[in-house]
């Protein structure tokens, strides 16, 4: 082998650089027919039983919609987002890069979601998210993000206004919430919500997403007397608590009051004893009486067996109001659709939806519901009985942190 | 002199393999490999050459990913001094806790740099205003590179990945001097027999804390690169299971030589990204590879190759053999 | 602290500190008889519970279950020191705890293989559901059941090692282990049977934990590094020490989370650095 010198060796690497670089976008340009769309769900990780239910949502509505939009076909492709920062930036990117991807739903966990906001932003894609953090819809907004859960603001005031309704002596509150973005923007909002009715917050533990120990927790909730017990937790780490809270002796007593649950499926995890005095707030419970709730609830329980709860909801609706957004700019390209969704008002699964073009909030109903004790339930899945359900209060200016969404 | 050829004929092998490699992979997937290859060197600086098998290193990774990205978003600092910033509290925190660990030897040194990892961990994890917590630390800017009359943005992908791959050969051929260097010899001595090193007269313990904090410079700094890359620090970057990649990086490629934790870390990389599309559950293949390599090849990639050219060596040979003999 | 709270905190503290001491037992063994630090051993304590899982739904019953996840982790073990780490006993230990890493990798994702990646929760028994009124406060029957039973087992095992001939032969093998092979024991047999049995008790650590935390695939990760610093705390190859370490640990942390939350878990970490700075011999260790 004849010796090169170092010079040579040098221009080679470079020449073999600026082949590769030039190469590479040949490789995304070829998918332009089909409409890609991404549903980045947790597969893995403490969110892993979500993660089916939400791509069981999305290719309902995809394929409700006839697999179709505008005339192109539909490409609906899932990656892992594992409910972790890193991994789920990294897959977005590659579906964004190698699969031609513009339209981003999920993921389910807020504080991913923040991440695959960032990722949004910068590759100009439609991203569409359902979670309890209000800095998607608040501090770092921008044009391309939008928030469907309700704003916790009005979440946490339906379920404080209508279990003080119900229970006015209820003073005394102890919180268990998770530690992120998630749990700070619920946090934050059940205690404004509380001050409104005198409410003393007697303790607060923030708890690590995915802990299994909650006897500690329960035992510091029984020791501080509270009135009610309010977890700001949902998936295993609530059911885990809601049993725990029984051992220890706090509930059926003490009432439990869930403020961000996740409807049916969760519910149907405890058996109707561990529901007795069990409140729950969520964006999704399959009772709600607007068309296209009922008729998604009948074909999601024929085919599923048990009906849908807020993850299927949430990515049901979500989908349908891209879709819907597509066909009314007539266009796929995300900045085409953003322009048509902003201040779209129109009916879907929540009943009349309307998307505020100022900071991506999408305003619809929230509920609360009480769960039934063993001999008021009517079927299998009849968990509970919806007790009151609004899109208002509405965030007030001075908690809006979304001062300028930005350009496209 | 024959030595010497076959060094130089690997690292412009090297050079080569940097230059090509984005057309096998997407530049951001190239870009990690190298940034690990550096926490890679720099873990085989420490365990191959000085034997000290630390499962800690995240802690550095961590700490100088999270250095460097508070640096450029609360001080807007410039790029070469978040790099620096990274590495130097990589080297102050591995120069403290270094201290401490190497006070112990086998498995309290390695439960030392373990347990501090841990410790690291759920303070990144709860010092949320600082970290971001389980979130991240989002918002991670990527500055230009501004040298003198150089200002060259860097906001591609491509552009990124020639930065990150000119700063790991720099580190390259830094770590190649150090471990040619007496201080290289002298950690191989530790690691081959602490005791006859002691007896020469080497002070065992400051050479180990010596390779023990270059370790964290390296690790730092490479951690103020992957920061950049996503524009986030995620919470895993400090967390023990980004430790044992290193360690396996290592220990796949190649323990003791130069060039194994480089095809450690393009191996696990391009194993995660390549084949977690495909397999959800790739992490039983890298658990398999790594229990074959223990039991049948300790010596890692590195050593599957050398065996390798010998097979095909040996094929060469024979038949003259045979008509000599004939 | 109101008294119900500290009641509360010290009894959870016993019952997870009980299982801690199991657990840490376990890889005491293994540490002090093998010179392994086994890595696999978060993977043994959610097989144990995932086999305990698996049993209960064929209708094996809880208790039933129980024996069959201490039986199924037993042989498990047995089967990862015959065809691996035997292998391994001439080469440098690192080695083996990396054969242990890469063996909790395939056992965790087998285990999500043949499971699933979703977390299950699970009943206690009948007779052990609810809680107890203690005059003070109420307390949950299955801890109490927890705290009793690992409580009798770890004295069992501390029993054995201590007082019986068959626990001599394994003091004698972690002491010096060349020394016990010269007078005529089967060393070999020993480490299986050793590394069996550490096994087994972590298997029988997660079994129990079940109803308490439900399973998940990540359970093992999550008790590693708190088995460890119970081993290192207690002090290498000591079995007592396993034990006053790991209710140690247990009632610190139980108090930590009462007190001060947000530092309980960074601070057991912070008590291992002390210990090994401190005491690197270990609470009751000796070398």
């Amino acid at each position: 082998m004849a010796r090169m010198s170092r010079r040579d060796f040098l221009k080679t690497g470079a020449a073999a650089t600026i082949a590769g670089v030039s190469a590479g976008p040949a490789v995304v340009a070829g998918q332009s027919k089909e409409v890609v769309m991404l549903g980045i769900w947790p597969f893995t990780g403490p969110f892993a039983d979500a993660g089916p239910l939400l791509d069981r949502g999305m290719k309902f509505a995809i394929e409700e919609w006839g697999t179709r939009v505008i005339g192109r076909p539909i490409k609906y492709i899932t990656r892992d987002s594992e409910t972790k920062a890193g991994p789920s930036t990294r897959r977005v990117e590659e579906a964004i890069e190698s699969e031609g991807a513009r339209f981003v739903i999920g993921p389910w966990s807020s504080g991913v979601a923040l991440a695959v906001a960032e990722v949004a932003k910068r590759r100009k894609v439609l991203h569409y998210f359902s979670g309890g953090t209000e800095e998607i819809s608040g501090k770092r907004c921008h044009r391309y993000s939008f928030q469907w859960a309700a704003s916790p603001f009005t979440a946490m005031h339906i379920v404080m206004d209508s279990f003080m309704k119900r229970h006015p002596k209820a003073k005394r509150w102890y919180i268990l919430v998770w530690d992120y973005a998630f749990g700070w923007s619920v946090e934050k909002y059940i205690k404004v919500a509380g001050q409104g009715h005198g409410v003393e917050f007697v303790g607060t533990d923030r708890v690590q997403l995915g802990t299994r120990e909650w006897g500690g927790f329960v035992s510091k909730a029984a020791a501080a007397n509270p009135d009610v017990l309010c977890m700001l937790t949902a998936a295993q780490d609530f059911i885990i608590a809601v049993r725990e809270a029984h051992n220890f002796g706090l509930a059926p007593k003490v009432p439990i009051v869930q403020g961000w649950g996740l409807g049916s499926e969760e519910l149907a995890q405890l058996d109707a004893k561990t529901r007795e005095n069990l409140w729950t707030g969520t964006n999704g419970y399959y009772t709600a009486n607007t068309a296209v709730a009922r008729k998604y609830a009948e074909s999601y329980e024929k085919k599923f067996g048990i009906p849908p709860g807020y993850p299927a909801i949430a990515a049901y609706s979500m989908t349908r109001l891209v879709l819907g957004g597509i066909e009314r700019a007539k266009s796929a390209e995300p900045a085409d659709v953003v322009k048509a969704l902003e201040g779209w008002e129109t009916d879907d699964w929540p009943g009349r939806v309307r998307i505020d073009p100022k900071t991506h909030q999408t305003v619809h109903d929230y509920f609360f519901l009480r769960c039934k004790r063993p001999n008021e339930m009517k079927h299998q899945h009849d968990y509970g009985e919806i007790v009151a359900f609004g899109s208002e209060p509405l965030m007030p200016e001075q908690y809006n942190e979304c001062k300028d969404i930005g350009a496209l | 002199m024959a030595d010497r050829g076959r060094a130089l004929v690997r690292l412009v092998a090297l050079v080569a393999a940097v230059a090509v490699l984005p057309l096998f992979v997407r530049p951001v997937v190239a870009a990690e490999i190298w940034i690990f290859a550096i926490a890679a060197m720099a873990l085989n600086l420490i365990f191959g050459y000085t034997g000290m098998l630390s499962f800690g290193q995240a802690t550095f990774f961590g700490i100088g990913a999270y250095a460097g990205a508070l640096m450029m978003i609360h001080w807007q600092a410039p790029l070469l001094l978040a790099l620096a910033g990274g590495a130097v509290l990589g080297a102050l925190t591995a120069a403290v806790l270094g201290y401490l660990c190497i006070q112990r030897l086998g498995i309290y040194f390695i439960m030392l740099t373990f347990g501090f990892n841990q410790m690291f961990f759920f303070i990144a994890y709860k010092w949320t205003d600082l970290t971001g917590g389980e979130d991240g630390l989002p918002g991670v800017p990527r500055p230009p590179l501004a040298l003198g009359p150089l200002h060259l943005p860097l906001n591609t992908a491509t552009r990124y990945y020639l930065f990150v791959a000119v700063v790991f050969l720099l580190l390259f051929y830094a770590m190649k001097r150090i471990v040619d260097s007496p201080l290289g010899l002298i950690c191989r001595s530790i690691r081959e027999n602490p005791n006859r090193a002691a007896a020469i007269g080497y002070d065992v313990k400051l050479y180990k804390w010596i390779a023990f904090t270059i370790a964290g410079a390296f690790t730092g700094l490479a951690g103020v690169l992957y920061a950049m890359m996503y524009g986030i620090v995620p919470l895993e970057a400090i967390s023990w299971i980004t430790s044992g990649d290193i360690v396996f990086m290592v220990l796949i490629g190649g323990l003791g030589n130069l060039y194994g934790p480089l095809l450690g870390a393009a191996g696990l990389k391009w194993l995660s990204e390549a084949v977690s599309v495909v397999w959800q559950r790739w992490p039983l293949i890298l658990g398999v590879a790594l229990v074959l390599v223990v039991l049948y090849l300790r010596g890692g990639l590195v050593e599957a190759l050398a065996r390798l050219r010998e097979a095909l060596a040996r094929r060469r040979l024979r038949p003259r053999v045979r008509e000599e003999s004939a | 602290m109101s008294v119900s709270l500290l009641s509360w905190a010290v009894l959870n503290g016993l019952v997870t500190g009980v299982i801690y001491a199991l657990t840490g037992v376990g890889l005491s063994i293994i540490l002090g008889l093998l010179n392994i630090p086994n890595f696999a051993h978060g993977a043994l304590y959610a097989l144990g519970a995932y086999f305990l899982y698996a049993a209960a739904q064929a209708a094996l019953g809880f208790w039933g279950g129980l024996i069959a996840a201490a039986l199924g982790v037993a042989l498990l073990g047995m089967a990862i020191e015959y065809l691996g780490l035997r292998r391994l006993y001439g080469v440098h230990p690192d080695y083996a705890l990396l054969l242990t890493f890469g063996l909790s990798l395939i056992l965790t994702e087998a285990t999500i293989f043949v499971w699933g990646p979703t977390g299950f929760t699970f009943q206690p028994p009948l007779m052990l559901a609810g809680g107890v009124n203690l005059g003070v406060m109420v307390y949950p029957k299955y801890r109490l059941m927890i705290m009793l039973a690992t409580g009798l087992l770890v004295l069992g095992c501390w029993l054995f090692v201590e007082r019986t001939k068959y626990g001599a032969i394994i003091r004698a093998g972690i002491e010096d282990r060349d020394m016990a092979s010269a007078l005529g024991i089967n060393i070999r047999r020993v480490f299986t049977l050793g590394f069996a049995a550490g096994a087994a008790l972590a298997g029988i650590g997660g079994a129990l934990m079940l109803p308490v935390r439900g399973i998940a695939p990540t359970m093992g990760v999550e008790i590693m590094p708190v088995a460890f610093v119970v081993v290192v705390l207690g002090g290498l190859g000591s079995l007592p020490g396993a034990i006053v370490a790991g209710l140690l640990v247990g009632v610190f942390q139980s108090l930590m989370t009462a007190l001060w939350a947000p530092g309980a878990d960074a601070s057991v970490f912070a008590l291992m650095t002390l210990g090994i700075l401190l005491r690197p011999q270990g609470l009751l260790g000796q070398r």
